[in-house]
Formats: C-alpha cells, sequence, structure tokens
C-alpha cells in the first residue's frame, strides 16, 4: 500500500507548468525501444508475411516481388527436405532438452547433499554456458577427428576400430547433440541448483519423521515443489534448441549430406544460398506459428510476475 | 544428507570431480592442442600435456592469416550492440518500473518484446537483408559494423529490459522521492539517482550483452560478408571438409574463448541472474 502512495507521488509530483517533456517522461522513455521495434520487428515481420505469398528476385536497388498466393506453402508441405528437417528440429528439441534436464536435475539432486567448494564447482560449470559456440564446436571437432581425435585414439586402445563420428549420417545429429548436452546441461543444472536450495525445509523434516524412503520423498516433495521452476527451465531450454544452427553448421554444414539439417538450416539454405527468399520466407512462417503456441505459454507464465509496476 | 556412509560420501564426491572432469576436458584439449607443432599435433599416443609449447599457431592465425582484423570487428560490433541496447533498454526498463502508462501499455510493451525475445532470429533477417542491402542515403548497411549492431542490439533488448527492470525493482524509490521532493525534474532524478545506483547492475547487463553479441553467429554470417566479418565467422569458415588447418582452430578457439572468459570473470556476481534470464545462451 505504501508503495502505492508513493507511485502515485512518483506519476504526478510536481508537473503542473512543468515542460512537455517532463509530463510525457515516460512515453520519451519508451520511445527509443518503439522505435526500435518498429524498425527490427514489425515492418520486418510484415514484409515477411508478403514475402511468403510471392515469389521474390533480387533485383537493381532491392527486391522484385510477385504475388502468387499459397505456391510457397503448397510446396513447402510437399518438400522432403522441409519434413525432414521438421523432424529432425523436434528430435534435437526433445533428445537434448530431457537429457540436458535430466543430468543437470541429477547433478544438482547431487550437489544439494552437502559437498564442500560448491562455490568453486558452480563457477567452473558457468564457463561452458558462455563459451563462444564458434570455441565450443572447434574443441569437439577435433576431438571428434576420424585420424587424430581422441575418441577413436582412445577407442583403438581399447581395441575397437575407429567411428565416423560426424561423417556418418546415422551417428552426426548424435554427436553434435552431446556438444549441445555438454554446452547446456550446466546451465539446467544452475537453475535447478539455486530452485532446490531456496525450498523449504519443512516438508522434508516432515517426511523424515514419517521415515520416506529417498525415491519417495524425491517424488512427493522435491518433484512437486520444484515444478514451476522445473517447467520453465525445459520450456527456456526448448525455445533454445529449436533455433539450433551454429553448432550444426560449424561442424558438418549440416551434414553429411543434408542428414542435420534443422529448420532454421533448411531457411538459411533456401534463403542465403538459393537466395529463394519468397521460398525462405513462407518456410520461416510456418516455423514461427508453430513455435508461438509454446512461446506465448512461456511467457504469459513468467510475466506474471511483471506485468505492471509492484504493487 | 543425514544418514550418509562414509562411501557414500566418497562416491558423491568422486562423481562430482568426474563431472568437473568432463566440463574442463574439451577446454583444456583445446588450449593444450592450441600450443602443439605440427609434429606433435598428430602424435600417437597425443601428449597429454604439451611436449614442445610453440606460439606459431597464434602466431600464423593473427599475422600471417590477419585475423586480428576479424577480433577488431568483432570488438566494434559488440560495442555498438552492448551500448545501444543498454541504453535504449534501460530508460524502457526505468519507464516500466516507475511509470504507469495508459491502456495496460506496460504489459503490452514487455509482453511483446519478451515474445520476440521467444523467435528465432531467422524469421526477421530476410526483410532485413534486403533492405540492408539496399542503399539508404548512399550508404548501404550490409557488411558494416553499424548495421549489425544494431540488429544484434534489437535482439538482445529484451534481455536489457528483463535484466534493468530487475535491477531498478532492487532500488528503494525514497531516494527518488526525497529528489523529486527537492524540486529535481523527473528525468533529473533518472539521471542523478537511479542510474548511478543501478550502475554495477548497468555494467554486467552492458557485459553479458557484449558476450552475446561476441558470440553471436547466425546474424553475423548473414550481415557481414568481408569488410566487418566477425571473429566467429572467420574462424568456421577455415573449415573445409578435406583441409583443415587444426594447429590454427585451436589457436582461434582459445582466441575467441579469452576475452568472454575474462568478462565473465568481471560480471560473475550477476552471471547466474542474467543466465536465468536468457541471456548470453544459444
Amino acid at each position: 500500500m505504501a508503495s502505492e502512495q508513493a507511485s502515485s507521488r512518483h506519476d504526478n509530483a510536481l508537473l503542473k507548468g512543468a515542460p512537455w517533456w517532463e509530463r510525457n517522461l515516460a512515453w520519451l522513455l519508451v520511445a527509443p525501444t518503439i522505435v526500435m521495434f518498429i524498425l527490427f520487428a514489425a515492418i520486418p515481420a510484415i514484409t515477411t508475411f508478403t514475402y511468403a505469398f510471392s515469389r521474390v528476385k533480387m533485383a537493381r536497388g532491392g527486391v522484385q516481388t510477385n504475388w502468387i498466393g499459397f505456391e510457397n506453402f503448397i510446396r513447402a508441405f510437399q518438400d522432403p527436405l522441409v519434413v525432414q528437417s521438421a523432424w529432425t528440429t523436434i528430435k534435437w528439441m526433445v533428445v537434448v532438452t530431457t537429457v540436458e534436464i535430466g543430468l543437470g536435475l541429477a547433478l544438482a539432486l547431487l550437489m544439494t547433499g552437502g559437498i564442500r567448494g560448491r562455490g568453486a564447482i558452480t563457477s567452473l560449470l558457468i564457463i561452458p554456458i558462455i563459451l563462444p559456440p564458434v570455441a565450443v564446436s572447434i574443441a569437439w571437432l577435433f576431438m571428434y577427428d576420424y585420424e587424430f581425435g581422441i575418441f577413436n585414439y582412445l577407442l583403438n586402445e581399447v581395441g575397437f576400430p575407429s567411428v565416423r563420428w560426424l561423417s556418418d549420417p546415422n551417428s552426426a545429429l548424435y554427436a553434435m547433440m552431446v556438444v549441445d548436452v555438454w554446452q547446456a546441461t550446466p546451465f539446467a543444472f544452475l537453475l535447478l541448483y539455486a530452485a532446490l536450495l531456496s525450498l523449504p525445509r519443512d516438508p522434508y523434516e516432515a517426511a523424515a519423521i514419517d521415515g520416506a524412503g529417498r525415491w519417495h520423498v524425491f517424488r512427493t516433495v522435491t518433484l512437486p515443489l520444484l515444478q514451476p521452476v522445473l517447467l520453465v527451465v525445459i520450456l527456456l531450454r526448448l525455445i533454445d534448441a529449436a533455433r539450433i544452427f551454429d553448432k550444426i553448421f560449424i561442424m558438418t554444414r549440416g551434414g553429411p549430406g543434408s542428414s542435420a539439417y534443422t529448420m532454421t538450416l533448411t531457411i538459411y539454405i533456401e534463403g542465403f544460398t538459393k537466395f529463394d527468399f519468397g521460398y525462405a520466407s513462407a518456410l520461416s512462417l510456418l516455423f514461427q506459428f508453430s513455435l508461438i503456441a509454446a512461446a506465448t505459454f512461456y511467457v504469459r507464465r513468467v510475466l506474471s510476475d511483471y506485468a505492471a509496476p509492484a504493487e | 544428507m543425514v544418514g550418509d556412509t562414509a562411501w557414500q560420501k566418497v562416491g558423491r564426491y568422486a562423481l562430482v570431480a568426474f563431472v568437473a572432469m568432463l566440463i574442463l576436458l574439451p577446454v583444456y584439449w583445446m588450449v593444450n592442442m592450441s600450443f602443439k607443432d605440427k609434429a606433435e599435433f598428430v602424435a600417437r599416443p597425443p601428449t597429454i600435456v604439451v611436449q614442445n609449447p610453440t606460439t606459431e599457431n597464434y602466431f600464423d592465425l593473427l599475422v600471417t592469416q590477419r585475423f586480428y582484423k576479424y577480433g577488431i570487428n568483432s570488438l566494434i560490433v559488440a560495442l555498438i550492440a552492448a551500448s545501444l541496447s543498454v541504453a535504449v533498454g534501460t530508460l524502457a526498463a526505468y519507464a516500466l518500473s516507475r511509470y504507469r502508462l495508459p491502456r495496460n501499455f506496460n504489459y503490452h510493451l514487455l509482453f511483446t518484446m519478451l515474445t520476440i525475445r521467444m523467435f528465432p532470429p531467422i524469421v526477421t533477417i530476410i526483410p532485413i537483408f534486403v533492405i540492408f542491402n539496399q542503399s539508404l542515403f548512399g550508404f548501404k548497411l550490409l557488411d558494416t559494423h553499424i548495421g549489425l549492431g544494431l540488429v544484434e542490439a534489437f535482439m538482445e533488448l529484451p534481455f536489457v529490459i528483463w535484466m534493468m527492470i530487475g535491477f531498478f525493482r532492487d532500488i528503494p524509490r525514497d531516494m527518488e522521492e526525497a529528489g523529486l521532493m527537492d524540486g529535481d525534474s523527473r528525468f533529473g532524478v533518472l539521471r542523478k539517482i537511479a542510474i548511478p545506483l543501478a550502475a554495477p547492475g548497468l555494467a554486467a547487463t552492458f557485459i553479458l550483452v557484449f558476450i552475446a553479441s561476441w558470440n553471436e553467429f547466425l546474424l553475423a554470417l548473414i550481415l557481414t560478408q568481408t569488410k566487418a566479418q566477425t571473429l566467429p565467422i572467420a574462424v568456421a569458415g577455415q573449415i573445409t571438409q578435406y583441409d583443415i588447418k587444426y594447429g590454427n582452430m585451436m589457436a582461434a578457439g582459445v582466441i575467441t574463448t579469452i576475452p568472454v572468459l575474462v568478462l565473465a570473470l568481471l560480471a560473475q556476481r550477476h552471471l547466474t541472474r542474467g543466465l536465468s534470464a536468457g541471456g548470453v545462451t544459444g
């Protein structure tokens, strides 16, 4: 209550006779954001929409567009590469998110069990998250190398033949998933660990008095308490996983062949190596709309805290 | 937990140590390999610790292949992106956390900006490419630092707003109220009281946006060609299926990583908060 009074005072204090920019300060402060939004989101989004229904040709001083209706969309649904890359994207999202959340949660539970040097380990775990994807990709690219890589060396040492990690379509995608898991599991860990540490102690004491086993405590106490955070972390990872591009592009250019094309890669190839802007726009619209449901759910959930100034 | 046996404790420490090793191994291996000469690079068994350390990979990459200029490009782009998005985002965040705009505009603006964050950048990049490829006032934005910096600044804007709203909320309002009572203008209060108080958060946000821009790949790949090409793109361009100069690549990986690690160390206190706000990743 006190802060609400303060807030209205803040809003209206001494504004009589103040210059216009003082009275409209709030609008002036958000104006640059609105301008950037119009320039870099609204106008491009509308343009993408018109491109999607057009045949777009590069021309002097810009592009030439001819309206062709739904042709690009019909083509998209019949394009085996699009269907395949949609599946690859879904596979990537599901596998990578599941493994990262699973490992991150396991590690977080392990650490809450009371370990010395937590701070050092947490700092260490932040490193992979912030590393440039290009550096991560290079490091792993060389470890996966058929001739000189450490993985094949170790395999040979224990008597197995070398594996074509990145040049076999059956293993390339999974090999790259491992890289993503390596980089993003610490992210899941950090958020879940912080959440675990802030859980109330009482339910655990009650469970201990009841003599409940560990698995039982985890399922009936920890998991329900952790659920809100868990859902948010899962969605954050899904959203990030959906846009995967850099690692796959750097390590195999989506290969071998087109076996590891994800949606972003396919759109990139159609748009910026074949310069078929119309088709690429249609694909990106389809991609965007299939992500909207998840995005809205996520934003509404997290936003409820921040929707208006604190009451 | 209570009731752990000594063995369980040992097992737990062993597991944590193992995880720490898994995390460090690829990084260590990259650094290790980057100092090896050509003979040692392909040696079997591989040397766990480099035997004849050499800086020839670094020299070859930076001086002979002139990669320093891509580093400078990355630096300029990241500085533009971080300055612009922090400036624009901080003002908006202040307005959103202190004022109530009519028609529930606070909610709509924040909702819209955060929704943008959820969309893959590939979705809006085609029109941006087309516009940048046109001559505006006799000036093309494609393949310029400012062009890429602008787009990356916008992409990080939701993150900046989100972070700065959090920092402004942590500042007690009393001091700003006192300023208003003393006859300061509302903008004066923002400039002389709120911004200085939020300075640590401002610096941390700046660093996180800088890192995100430094790491960014897709936009830089599309919006730069030769003049403004950033380090990650130049490095990735060296990877061809048949003839990879691995030694140089390892050095390139280390060089790309160092600024990020140094900056992360500076912003360490705010890193977890930044990461959970969805900065830096992907």
